[in-house]
């Protein structure tokens, strides 16, 4: 019964992978419109050479190197923040309920949406942080989303203000699992409420904490909706989908455009591998049974 | 932590908590000051969001704190557009059907990868979540054509099958880890008394792996509810047009308008669904993440 | 175990799959091999189909009309009309709305074609995209039938729709942007460019789109040209982009930020930004289309304002740039005589008439400027025929999108600093050479 809806899934799942890897190794030549040619007899990899080192080759570079940079200081500072949210809502029990939903409408808003709604509040004549930051004195004429490396700041702020309540609720259902004797026992031993974090709370966490990772760095090396809404890729802010986007679909050379997404994928593969070898003891166990 | 099983846990650390409650230990100062502070970073974008939904015309080149003269025309025009209206009853059928289906099949799937006996499995389930991730616009323009040759293009079934495609392995994954933590003796237990392997399953399994189910039915409702790129490249009309892609037919009066106002209303609406889903199912959510994430 | 067999049959199943899938994935693109190919020729439009104006006579059954979202109200009734006239002839007209973005229209007129369907048999593009689109082989040949239109149309739009020779569409409806001024703050229309800026820079400046997309190449585009400046060769094969009077042109502008004529937020600035910031009073003059001269005049708040077509540039001349939309005829339409009855209806004297007295979009005709209703429905009907008069189109290439980045992402890059003129002109030079070379 399962297997012919899985193998409708399989089909609608690798038909498009299986074609865009096709394409990729062909190039889109616009004078014999529609047709499509090898890149090079001699090497089908055209496409990733031309990518990885060919003349134009500081593109990908440049937006991997933006990409990880995005991702490495999200993924901290929504870990940070949503552990520091999830404790203070573990410690909370008045109106818990109302707490937890309150911090999942961030999670909710549509991600153009929150883009929107974060220029906004960023424009530099009249912004929301501009006047704030004149009304206390300060300099309130940048021009946020115009100079590097600001663009990048806003689009980070505005997204970890998007999922750190996600990382929270993750890291919060793994404080709920911890059972209270041994903090009992921590407070017995006259440990102090920082040494019981560090060495009673965290090692027990680090399960949530792990798998909140993978789910967000995955996410993070894929964003396209902020840095397309707030800036299209200006000032700093290219992502590898924004470029393989723009390659794609603007310009319409599928050829490198399917490349670039390509390469895109195998990188967020190679890191979804190198996280699973840390969740490995998890899942190792499944595979055990 | 071994042979107690996961509802058994989570109920002696509620209690717990509600006895560290009744020592009349009262909230610390700090706590409320940590405690408003995550709700004003929470709050504020979408307080922002509100305060722009109420403006119209000029108002919205403001940036006045409350709006000046609030004004409830844009909620009136959004939902005097019957092609916003009828993308909500599109929406909602797209994410229900979906989650329906994500949680019917990946519970069968999750079942049986639980309890098989295979190598490489670990393998296998990572394969299946990688293939989710693959980057959404190189899929897109394949499956619209693949869709128009079939058949299947702008109508409901056409946008819920791609959506299972990242709906499932997201479902898979969490129920997998789900299902193992219930120990296989409860079903022998069943077995013995005469059931068989499906109503085992069933009334055995399903219970109590229900938090996972709540977990996994609301990620993947909210991912279908939101999800952008493929409602807009596979629909055309309003026969299966679900909301995000509605919005983007939101005009002002002119090809350069941004209706900043309506955009925003809309934004408040449909976030308000997914917002009760989770007030109502939040506890549930807490126990079912548990159970995936923390080895047992 | 019924288990194993499960996944077992799971497992077979994805690989078979996955297998045939491959297969049925090169025959697609070598099905898309062979169509492309039979359209193959010297030059990349030779052997597209040629439109018959006779078969509009004799045309019945129902066409589409795809255009972006019809914010005006224009299309709808256009094709309210079409329907009334032609019932008796079993032909009716049917529209098809896209979003309103630019970018979301262009990709789903592209998505159709380039899956060769025919739900589209005509589409209202914008002009930047008709060359491209014609040397995909995706559109009709039009020139046996505007031939005979050719002379009422307002010269520069038809250069929209002219790609290798013949034409692949018909104009119907233009737009040029102006110079909106504060009259409280300048007392009469300046006669430069460089008097304008001098002017902002003692006011409260100058706002325009200048962030990193399509508009900026306008806004750009609109000084080079006056200035002298070029972007392609005459012939559309080289670039000319790295030159002397471009740089005078963008040296102009950074000048402008750096003196304070201009707001450095202006980088940031699209249409919307621009109107709003000059409705508040804080600038003195506004680059911008037509659609924000209606809005502002409804405006209360908004200071008292007049609009003028761009001045001369010292050293060089009065430019501007074309906007506006064309209709073009899908190569797979399965009903070019009824798509071609709706083009002569939707270009007809009639409708550009209607369109501009009653939705106010500016006509591709010369004759329609002078016709009173058109002028009272449009105040600055006069100024707008003179802008469109000195304008000129953008690069007419295949690879416009290409040559359209390299324009702005660079020239946003000077503009905010993170690069000099000189620089930014020497990168989109080679960044066009790159497109250009894949002729």
């Amino acid at each position: 019964m399962v297997s012919p809806s899985l193998v409708l899934i399989a089909l609608v799942a690798l038909y498009p992978i299986i074609y865009a890897v096709w394409l990729s190794l062909h190039q889109y030549s616009l004078i014999e419109a529609g047709l499509t040619r090898w890149a090079e007899p001699s090497s089908p990899f055209g496409n990733y050479t031309e990518a990885l080192w060919g003349a134009d080759s500081s593109q990908f570079w440049t937006a991997t190197r933006i990409t990880f940079t995005f991702t490495i200081v999200s993924v901290f500072f929504e870990l940070v923040i949503g552990l520091a949210m999830a404790m203070a809502m573990h410690a909370a029990f008045k109106g818990q309920g109302i707490l937890r939903t309150v911090i999942l409408v961030p999670w909710a808003v549509l991600t153009v949406v929150t883009a929107i709604t974060w220029q906004t509040i960023f424009e530099p004549e009249l912004g929301f942080v501009n006047t704030m930051l004149g009304a206390v004195g300060l300099p309130s004429n940048t021009v946020w989303l115009g100079e590097e490396p600001q663009a990048l700041i806003v689009m980070i702020i505005a997204d970890v203000w998007k999922t750190a309540p996600f990382m929270a609720l993750l890291i919060l259902a793994g404080l709920q699992v911890i059972p209270g004797e041994i903090y009992e026992a921590g407070k017995v031993d006259g440990a102090s409420a920082w040494q019981r974090f560090q060495k009673l709370t965290l090692p027990l966490l680090m399960p949530a904490i792990l798998v909140a990772l993978i789910f967000r760095t995955l996410d993070a090396l894929r964003i396209f909706d902020l840095p397309w809404v707030l800036t299209k890729g200006a000032h700093g802010t290219e992502t590898l989908s924004l470029i393989s986007y723009q390659t794609f679909q603007q310009n319409r050379l599928v050829g490198e455009g399917s490349a670039l997404a390509v390469l895109t994928f195998v990188i967020v593969m190679a890191v979804s591998f190198l996280y699973i070898r840390f969740i490995g003891g998890n899942l190792r166990t499944m595979a055990e049974e | 932590m071994e042979a107690a099983s996961v509802p058994a846990t989570v109920e002696r650390a509620g209690t717990k908590a509600k006895q560290r409650r009744s020592t009349g230990q009262g909230t610390p100062w700090w706590l409320w000051v940590a405690v408003f502070a995550i709700v004003v970073f929470c709050l504020f974008p979408f307080y922002w969001l509100l305060n722009t939904s109420l403006k119209t015309g000029p108002d919205l080149s403001t940036s006045a704190l409350l709006p000046p003269s609030p004004t409830l025309d844009n909620y009136q025009s959004i939902f005097n557009d019957s092609n916003f209206t009828t993308a909500l009853k599109n929406s909602a059928i797209v994410a229900l059907v979906t989650t329906a289906l994500s949680l019917i099949v990946g519970s069968f799937c999750a079942y049986a990868l639980a309890r098989l006996r295979m190598r490489r499995k670990f393998l296998i389930l990572a394969i299946v979540l990688s293939i989710s991730t693959f980057p959404q616009i190189a899929i897109a323009a394949p499956i619209f054509k693949l869709w128009r040759d079939v058949g299947l293009y702008d109508t409901i079934p056409g946008l819920v099958i791609p959506y299972l495609t990242f709906a499932l392995p997201l479902t898979i994954y969490i129920l997998t880890s789900f299902f193992k933590e219930i120990p296989r003796d409860l079903e022998e237990a069943a077995l013995v008394d005469g059931a068989t392997n499906f109503e085992a399953f069933r009334k055995v399994v399903v219970p109590l792996a229900a938090p996972g189910l709540a977990t996994a039915g609301i990620l993947t409702f909210i991912a279908a509810w939101n999800e952008f790129l493929l409602a807009i490249t596979l629909t055309s009309s309003t026969s299966a047009r679900t909301v995000p892609a509605a919005i983007a037919f939101f005009t002002g009066s002119t090809q350069f308008e941004q209706p900043l106002g309506t955009i925003s209303a809309a934004s408040v609406v449909i976030s308000i669904p997914l917002i009760l889903l989770v007030l109502f199912f939040q506890k549930r959510i807490v126990a079912g993440l548990t159970a995936g994430a923390v080895k047992g | 175990m019924r288990g194993n067999r499960h996944v077992a049959i799971w497992l077979g199943c994805v690989v078979l799959m996955g297998g045939s899938v491959a297969a049925c994935g090169s025959d697609d693109g070598g099905g898309g091999g062979s169509g492309g190919g039979g359209t193959q020729g010297t030059g990349s439009t030779s052997g597209a189909k040629v439109i018959d104006p006779a078969s509009m006579d004799s045309a019945k059954g129902e066409v589409t009309y795809c255009t972006g979202k019809d914010t005006s109200g224009a299309q709808k009734e256009s094709v309210k009309l079409f329907n009334e006239a032609n019932k008796s002839k079993g032909l009716s007209a049917k529209l098809l709305e896209f979003p309103e973005s630019a970018d979301e229209q262009r990709n789903q007129f592209v998505q159709r074609q380039e899956a060769k369907s025919g739900e589209c048999d005509i589409f209202y593009s914008d002009v930047i995209w008709t060359a491209e689109f014609a040397s995909q082989d995706w559109l009709y040949d039009m020139t046996p039938y505007t031939e005979s239109r050719k002379a009422e149309f307002i010269p520069a739009t038809f250069d929209t729709v002219n790609y290798e020779g013949k034409t692949w569409g018909v104009p119907k409806q233009s737009d040029a942007a102006f110079l909106y001024y504060r009259t409280d703050q300048v007392d009469s229309p300046p006669t430069t460019w460089q008097e304008v800026y001098d002017i902002a820079a003692q006011n409260d400046g100058i706002v325009y789109q200048g962030a990193a997309y399509e508009g900026l190449t306008c806004d750009f585009l609109e000084i080079a040209f006056a200035a002298g400046g070029k972007v392609l060769s005459d012939d559309g094969k080289t670039a000319e982009f790295d030159s002397p009077e471009n740089l005078k042109a963008l040296q102009f502008m950074v000048d402008g930020i750096n003196d304070g004529a201009a707001k450095k937020s202006v980088t940031t600035y699209m249409e919307e930004q621009a109107r709003r910031a000059f409705e508040a009073g804080r600038a003195t003059f506004e680059r911008n289309w037509p659609y924000a001269y209606a809005i502002g005049k409804d405006n209360k708040d908004a200071p008292e304002f007049e609009v003028m077509p761009f001045p001369d540039f010292e050293g060089g001349g009065k430019a501007g740039i074309l906007g506006g939309h064309n209709i073009v005829i899908s190569a797979f339409s399965k009903n070019p005589g009824g798509a071609l009855a709706l083009t002569d209806f939707l270009t007809s004297e009639e409708a550009i008439t209607r369109d501009a007295a009653d939705y106010s979009l500016a006509p591709v005709l010369e004759s329609v400027y002078d016709d009173p209703a058109v002028q009272k429905a449009m105040p600055f009907a006069a100024e707008l025929k003179q802008a469109i008069a000195q304008a000129k189109s953008r690069p007419v290439s295949p690879v416009y999108t290409q040559i359209s980045q390299a324009i702005y992402k660079n020239v946003n890059a000077a503009l905010s600093g993170q690069s000099s003129p000189e620089e930014a002109l020497k990168t989109g030079q080679s960044e066009m050479e790159k497109a250009l070379a894949t002729f």
